[in-house]
């Protein structure tokens, strides 16, 4: 194995769903179970409609170009993709190419994996249409409209991945990114995210700066979830391994295969010789549009700090676990809902020690997201100031929360209905004690021969308080008390 | 009495004065197209069931017009001339036109045309060969045919067009009648068939500049639906279009106009151009200045190459959603390959099939740049030489073609190729998308022949205003084809 | 060399999914051939590379991208009624392999 050099590129394609309507039409960006029922005219292609830019999908492609650390174009176009296919209405997809610069080109990104920090660059990211969906029957196939004009985002890497494990660390980063900026769910069940994977191996001792020292590329088509991408570079590593082993590899011609879920194997379909050619040119509907600077600098501050750098952060400036933070950044509400504690005068770590051991136990239980819950930051860090005075016991507090958590009232009101209040002042516990000592006079005596009698007053007290008096402030009172004596 | 071949202010007059009724008006032109189509095959769709409206203080309303069948109308056939959508029936209208019906204006035909606006013969659409009403041996240029043809011959006052090359301002000059296209995206081009889309431009064919403008201000306006439209709510082209135009500026280009460029010019070129040169002297007279100016040979010489590769790459790509599969007959095939291909091959024209195949060639990565990309360049120099024209000249004037309407059995005939870029020259005013307007200036053989006034963007006034004053001072304002075929 | 053969037009025209007469063939290469010569031309036009290519009809055209805003979906009779092959909302076609 070690005698070969993986290089992996990715080409990424993800929806932009957080916006209200399409790309190119005020059709609705939303999933409809019914067939063709987000439908402008020109999402099926009628002669005479024209395409007319959604300025919240150029916003948000412009975040993410942002966000990779790409430069944006000074004047925004778009480009005709031609070709047939019955998915595609007019014809061809309005796409961007790098010449006239995408929305965004020559980026970089630091993502993590297996706790370590790479970098993969970015060769462009571009704004374009989907196309429809197609259901196939027996013998015929039907076409849904609906996701025709959806706003795409594609995101080209140079080949920086050496493992399956990086490729696949690299989208899980991308995915937290698009949430975090609300560009997209990045959801591939939705079928929102779809990769094409390009794989070759090299020999190990040359250099792989070198183009000329890389292998063959073989491009697999429409692997459309994460495990899928693990697995078909896995599969064409070996594959290309096994043509290298049995010499075969010179022989193989640059060329486009397709993953196959059933066979878990990588399929043939043609070779880089037949390629379309797309025939691209500047659509010529839609004028050059000027970016205003400015606007990118109203955009740069509406992107929030993603997962990495707030997981970093956490480690850092909290002390908390490398695990903790992990869990804590994997979803930006929570990540949010736990800075906002801290802002309200939370401790990180106890605030972290509640989310991570209580909260996310409840909302995974419950399918919930942080947002839906009636527990807000603030009624969090109240709670932990109940127990930080010692007013209620830890053990309380976890009852407490999921009291709050289940009847939707606020913790005080909770510990009020529970009658869990401590008593912790020493007006009320004192008069108890000296009372209890009056009682149990002959134990001062055995107290005085060495016999530790602090557990009977302490379980004497909780006895007439109901558990209430707090066990340290009582702890103290009676031995003073007992010292008085 | 008959009320067709007026002027629209007068007819206007008439309907307000109650001298005649809105139904009448739609009877007389009902009538004049089918007595038309049975000579000149001008309509793809008579729409003998067109409704009367209320006649309203908007000179527009109530009177007859004829829209060319490449703009979408609601619940009304509209093809493009063409096979692959012969039964097709959008369900809205083009912008233009939802504009024309708030105006109260009463659409009664769609006219003919080259097929999606492709070729300037008027041969080419799938209902026929269009007939020139004055001489019908001969053609109406194109690829308005349908609509000039209507005008001329007095079926109403205006019909609307698209131009890509010349498709209005041609077959203006060729049926005597006026041709105005204004800036690119002084009209919205929603729900208008796509041709080239850098180069389409809406516009009307009227038989008088007053009429062109009324026709153009109810037409013009920004759209949502079409980001290349811009706001002209500032320009009123009726209102201002008596503007005296003297003291104003012209010049002519003389490697175009001068007659010593032909040395092989047969009488009607030389007629032609002497007619040209005597309405420069009428523009001189109307205190105009007017100068020759001298332009780069081969620049013009490549005007003609440069048009046919950008609009073939374009129309190539513009049509690829003629597939039959959304709409449009369905081909028959095993597959949907073979079901489009075979939707393709018999609904298109030979001449756009050539064109498509040219149209791919020159956007194909190893020749793009040869050929797309020089084309565009290009492009842009001779619009660049034009703009520098407007630096000085409020309008480059120019004689349309090479003469009169051409004969059907000369269609063929390889013309002096020296004279192409003459009779091709038009599209500059497409390259730049400038405002362009042809009027007609006389007679060459007992047959219209046509000039042609071209300024800067945005600057249709102007180039309107001269144009009215001319058209005002020569004597084929408001002409009606008088059949001169001499069988 | 020539730069256009009859098996190219017959191969582009089947890409563009059409299918041309033999006569048709020809005269799309006697049309190409002019073309091509003044292409030659604007080629020979000195400096032509550094002119940026026109790709847009008005270049110093300023407009405002459109607002997110939905409008309403085409009702489903309209969308199909050109449509000569259809199955309840959808269109159908001959099933569509890869």
């Amino acid at each position: 194995m070690d005698k070969y050099k993986v290089l992996i590129g990715l080409e990424m394609h993800c929806e932009i769903s957080e916006t209200n309507t399409k790309v190119f039409s005020g059709a609705a960006n939303t999933f409809n179970d019914t067939p063709n029922a987000n439908i402008r005219p020109v999402d099926m292609g009628f002669p005479g409609t024209l395409p007319v830019v959604n300025k919240e999908a150029v916003r948000k492609a412009l975040m993410a170009s942002i966000a990779l650390n790409c430069s944006q174009p000074e004047y925004l176009y778009f480009e005709r993709k031609n070709y047939y296919y019955p998915d595609l209405p007019k014809g061809f997809q309005i796409t961007q190419e790098t010449k006239p610069a995408p929305i965004g080109i020559y980026g970089e990104l630091t993502y993590e994996c297996n706790d370590e920090l790479k970098t993969v660059r970015i060769n462009n990211i571009h704004l374009e249409e989907d196309a429809a969906s197609t259901d196939h029957h027996t013998v015929y196939s039907t076409i849904d409209y609906n996701r025709a004009g959806v706003p795409l985002l594609e995101l080209v890497t140079y080949p920086d991945f050496h493992s399956a494990d990086e490729a696949v660390s690299f989208l899980e980063a991308m995915r937290s990114i698009y949430r975090y900026a609300a560009i997209s769910e990045a959801d591939s069940r939705k079928g929102q995210i779809r990769c094409d994977v390009n794989v070759s191996i090299m020999d190990a001792a040359l250099d792989e700066t070198d183009e000329n020292n890389w292998g063959t590329k073989v491009e697999i088509k429409n692997v459309n979830s994460f495990s899928g991408v693990r697995d078909a570079i896995n599969y064409e590593i070996e594959r290309q391994i096994e043509l290298k082993e049995t010499n075969k590899y010179d022989e193989m011609e640059q060329q486009t295969r397709r993953w196959d879920e059933a066979s878990m194997s990588t399929i043939y379909m043609r070779s880089k010789v037949d390629a379309i050619d797309y025939k691209y040119f500047v659509e010529p509907n839609i004028p050059k549009f000027k970016i205003d600077p400015n606007w990118i600098e109203e955009i740069k501050k509406d992107i929030p700090m993603f997962a990495l750098q707030r997981k970093e952060m956490y480690v850092r400036d909290y002390n908390l676990s490398s695990y903790d933070a992990t869990v804590l950044v994997k979803e930006k509400a929570v990540s949010d809902y736990f800075e906002e504690t801290i802002k309200l005068g939370a401790n990180p770590k106890s605030s972290a020690n509640w989310l991570t051991s209580v909260i996310l136990g409840h909302l995974n239980k419950y399918d919930l997201d942080i947002k839906d819950i009636f527990l807000t930051p603030q009624m969090l860090v109240d709670l932990m100031k109940l127990i930080e005075s010692g007013k209620i016991s830890s053990k309380q507090g976890k009852e407490v929360l999921y009291k709050v958590l289940d009847d939707k009232k606020e913790p005080a009101i909770i510990v009020k209905e529970l009658g869990l209040e401590q008593i912790g002042d020493e007006d009320t516990i004192r008069p108890i004690v000296i009372s209890i000592i009056d009682e149990h006079l002959d134990l001062i005596e055995e107290y005085r021969k060495g016999r530790n009698v602090f557990d009977f007053f302490v379980g004497q007290v909780m006895k007439q308080t109901r558990g209430k008096a707090n066990p340290s402030l009582t702890a103290k009172i009676i031995k003073e008390e007992i010292e008085k004596r | 009495m008959e009320y067709m071949s007026k002027t629209i202010e007068e007819i206007h007059e008439a309907l307000k004065n109650g001298e005649v009724t809105v139904k009448e008006l739609i009877e007389e032109s009902l009538k004049k197209s089918h007595e038309l189509q049975d000579k000149c095959n001008a309509f793809v769709t008579i729409m003998d069931e067109a409704k009367e409206v209320e006649v309203t203080d908007n000179l527009l309303s109530g009177i007859p017009y004829g829209v060319k069948d490449n703009y979408s109308t609601k619940g009304i056939l509209t093809t493009g001339s063409s096979n692959t959508l012969k039964d097709y029936v959008p369900f809205f209208n083009a912008t233009a036109i939802e504009n024309l019906d708030k105006a109260g204006a009463v659409k009664v035909n769609k006219t003919v045309m080259d097929e999606f606006g492709m070729g300037g013969t008027g041969t080419t659409g799938h209902t026929g060969i269009v007939l020139n009403p004055w001489d019908t041996t001969r053609i109406c240029a194109g690829s308005s045919s349908g609509s000039a043809a209507a005008v001329a011959a007095g079926v109403y006052p205006y019909a609307l067009g698209t131009d890509t090359g010349d498709s209005i301002r041609k077959p203006a000059a060729y049926c005597g009648i006026v041709g105005y296209k204004p800036t690119y995206g002084m009209i919205s081009r929603y729900g208008v068939f796509p041709f080239a889309s850098s180069l389409d431009h809406c516009g009307v064919l009227a038989r008088t500049v007053k009429d062109a403008a009324i026709v153009v201000d109810n037409m013009k306006g920004i759209d949502k639906n079409d980001m290349t439209s811009w706001d002209s709510s500032n320009i009123n082209l009726y209102e201002s279009i008596e503007n005296n135009p003297k003291g104003k500026k012209l010049c002519y280009v003389k490697e175009l106009c001068d007659i010593s460029n032909y040395p092989n010019a047969d009488s009607e070129l030389k007629a032609h151009l002497e007619n040209f040169h005597k309405t420069i002297e009428k523009c001189k007279e109307l205190g105009m200045e007017v100068e020759e100016v001298s332009v780069d040979r081969t620049l013009l010489n490549a005007s003609y190459s440069v048009y046919v590769v950008i609009h073939s790459a374009e129309a190539s790509s513009n049509m690829s959603n003629l597939t039959g599969i959304i709409f449009g007959p369905r081909g028959e095939g095993k597959n949907y390959i073979d079901m489009m291909k075979d939707h393709r091959t018999n609904g298109f024209s030979p001449l756009i099939k050539r064109r498509f195949v040219i149209g791919s060639y020159v956007l194909q990565k190893e020749n793009k740049e040869r050929y797309f990309n020089n084309a565009q360049r290009a492009r842009r120099l001779l619009v660049d030489t034009w703009k520098k024209l407007f630096e000085t000249y409020d309008a480059v004037i120019s004689p349309v073609g090479i003469g009169p309407a051409k004969k059907l059995e000369d269609l063929n005939k390889v013309y002096d190729t020296n004279t192409i870029a003459l009779d091709e020259q038009l599209q500059i005013g497409n390259f730049g998308g400038f405002p362009s307007i042809t009027i007609p200036n006389g007679f060459v053989n007992e047959l219209p022949v046509g000039i042609n006034i071209t300024g800067n963007c945005y600057d249709d006034v102007n180039v309107l205003s001269i144009a009215y004053s001319l058209e005002s001072n020569m004597e084929y304002k408001n002409q009606i084809a008088k059949e001169v075929y001499r069988g | 060399m020539k730069k256009f053969t009859q098996e190219m037009v017959v191969s582009y025209a089947d890409k563009l999914l059409i299918g041309l007469k033999e006569d048709e063939v020809e005269m799309v290469l006697s049309e190409f051939e002019a073309i091509d010569k003044e292409i030659d031309l604007i080629n020979e036009i000195p400096n032509i590379e550094s002119v940026e290519p026109m790709t847009h009809c008005l270049d110093d055209f300023e407009y405002v991208l459109r607002e997110d805003i939905v409008e309403e979906s085409v009702d489903i009779d309209e969308l199909l009624q050109n449509c000569d092959s259809k199955l309840d909302r959808e269109v159908k076609v001959p099933k569509v392999v890869e």
